[in-house]
């Protein structure tokens, strides 16, 4: 997957993620049942979103990595 | 033995042993002021990502988190929500950030805007906005501190008292060692922190319900309105959604803007370590869940808390937990006031010197290392006082206090990202929205939607930065080309 694709869906979930947790987005699901692992339908739905964007910024990361030359070890120093 | 001494020799064991990690970690720090400030750029995954998380994680989110649940319901989801969305940009910001700071010896946030856009009166107003919202957040841990301790001692170790102990050691290992104590110690006090939180927070249902899902369906039968967003306001109407979704916004917003965890940006290691830092952060979010649970928990319980900030000591003590349990319990509540309050006064004073005084007194290294110290003294007699006061309407300054950190996202995002802003541009748009949050925080009943008053704030904000940076001369292209557009 090309860099420039790989940031673009991560800022879609991410604006999705926004949408889903506020109004609009989370009317539809601002219920009590079913219960989900014992918690009631709307925190399970917002901790899903954020369980989520752990795997979407790993899976973003992956791709950076790929596209830079010497994979993110900046080492300190220079101005200090 | 009775129960409040066994809890006052856990709570000392474990302010011993947090003192001796601040103090062993500040022999690692060099004398300089990168050293005070920012740990000479030292920190390593697994401190910063308890450093981040631990800061994040206050007394607010440990006793306020479960007190909201507790009173307001769904309408505590709020804090669940913001936080992913709100660490999610510093992936790219981040490293970008830490790279100047590398180049150009930036230490603060407010060095970074002016950096940019050269102005002594936007650095000093960078500091003194900074420094109206720490002292009402420190403030708050204080209080928290102080409120766990007297509780869970019977009182025997009243407010003052805890909260004086408490802070006495924080300042004493900020004082001494800066950026490393308070990366060592937050991460020995995130740890605690996480293990306390999810331990109580299945077990407290458990032993009162039989399960978190036998207790939901309780509450569903006897209080519904609490369970769904937007939950309730603090009068016990349905809270709105324009309220609940600003809220979420501006904190989202105004998360990565706090001095405080804006600077961690210049104490990582590498880019990689911040960016597997805000990877993880979202996993820490989570950790509000036990918390939740623990509020919840009190909804069905007989008998009331004197408030509802104190729903978390007050189910410890009604369940009649081992002594033992409860120390440790305490322990882990004052590891939230700890690590967001040793951060707060950290970042103030280095705030206030850097971008305050040194823009126009000349200081050497040792003298501003010295004023820095001397300041972390003042700011927290400062919050002391305050904490002391039980009619402190501080709670409302620090909802307040969002509405004006959200308002460095602008500056920042501009210097980072937009080649034709300037300096004037910047300091009207500041001003602007600075003036428009104080002025709805003023007049409740004016806000459009009831949305909060820092996201008003922004939407005069933004227009009057793009408008005044288009009408002012752009910035000689060379010294744009420093901040703006350079791969990371």
């Amino acid at each position: 997957m090309s860099l420039r694709t790989a940031r673009l869906l991560t800022g879609t979930y991410f604006t999705l993620a926004l949408v889903a947790v506020t109004w609009p987005g989370l009317v539809p699901f601002a219920r009590i049942r079913p219960l989900i692992l014992g918690l009631p339908f709307s925190m399970a739905w917002i901790a899903a979103w954020i369980a989520g964007s752990v795997i979407v910024l790993f899976l973003l990361d992956r791709v950076e990595r790929r596209h830079r030359p010497d994979g993110g070890r900046h080492e300190a120093g220079g101005s200090d | 033995m009775d129960q409040w001494v066994v809890v006052t020799i856990v709570i000392s064991a474990y302010l011993a042993l947090t003192l001796t990690i601040g103090l062993l970690a500040g022999r690692r720090s060099s004398d300089s002021v990168t050293g005070y400030v920012a740990a000479d750029r030292s920190f390593g995954l697994l401190v910063m990502y308890f450093v981040t998380g631990a800061s994040v994680f206050s007394a607010f989110a440990f006793l306020g988190g479960p007190g909201w649940a507790y009173s307001r319901g769904a309408a505590a989801f709020y804090i669940l929500a913001y936080g992913a969305l709100g660490m999610a940009p510093f992936y790219w910001i981040g490293p970008r950030v830490a790279e100047l700071g590398r180049r150009h010896g930036f230490v603060t946030q407010a060095q970074l805007i002016t950096g940019r856009f050269p102005s002594r009166g936007l650095s000093a107003l960078i500091a003194v906005l900074s420094l109206i919202a720490f002292v009402p957040y420190v403030t708050i841990q204080m209080r928290g501190a102080g409120i766990v301790i007297e509780a869970v001692t019977d009182g025997n170790v009243p407010l003052w008292l805890g909260a004086l102990v408490a802070y006495g050691i924080v300042i004493v290992y900020v004082l001494s060692a800066g950026a490393m104590a308070v990366g060592w110690t937050n991460t020995f006090q995130g740890i605690f922190m996480v293990v306390i939180a999810w331990t109580l927070g299945i077990y407290l249902p458990f032993r009162l319900y039989g399960g978190v899902g036998p207790m939901f369906e309780q509450i569903a039968e006897a209080r519904p309105e609490l369970l769904v967003p937007p939950g309730l306001d603090a009068s016990g109407a349905t809270w709105t959604w324009g309220a609940y979704s600003t809220f979420i916004l501006v904190s989202a917003i105004g998360l990565m803007m706090w001095p405080h965890l804006f600077m961690k940006a210049f104490t990582a290691k590498d880019d990689d370590t911040m960016r597997r830092t805000v990877m993880l952060f979202p996993t820490f979010q989570l950790f509000l869940i036990p918390v939740f649970l623990i509020g919840f928990s009190g909804v069905l319980f007989a008998g009331t808390p004197p408030s509802a900030d104190f729903i978390l000591p007050f189910m410890i003590l009604e369940t009649s937990l081992p002594p033992l349990v409860v120390g440790l319990f305490c322990a882990g509540a004052l590891s939230a006031s700890m690590s967001t309050g040793d951060a707060l006064l950290h970042a103030s004073a280095s705030v206030f010197v850097e971008d305050g005084v040194t823009k126009f007194v000349q200081l050497d290294e040792h003298r501003q290392r010295v004023l820095m110290q001397a300041l972390v003294l003042l700011t927290g007699a400062t919050a002391y006082y305050f904490a002391l006061d039980p009619d402190s309407s501080l709670v409302l300054l620090l909802a307040s206090a969002y509405g004006i950190i959200a308002q460095f996202a602008p500056p920042v995002v501009a210097a980072l990202y937009w080649r034709r802003a300037t300096t004037r541009g910047v300091v009207a748009g500041l001003l602007a929205g600075t003036a428009t949050a104080f002025f709805f925080w003023q007049n409740p009943a004016l806000k459009p939607l009831d949305m909060h008053e820092g996201i008003v704030g922004l939407m005069v904000h933004v227009p009057v930065l793009i408008a005044v940076s288009l009408a002012t001369p752009a910035q000689d292209a060379e010294h744009v080309a420093k901040f703006v557009g350079r791969t990371p």
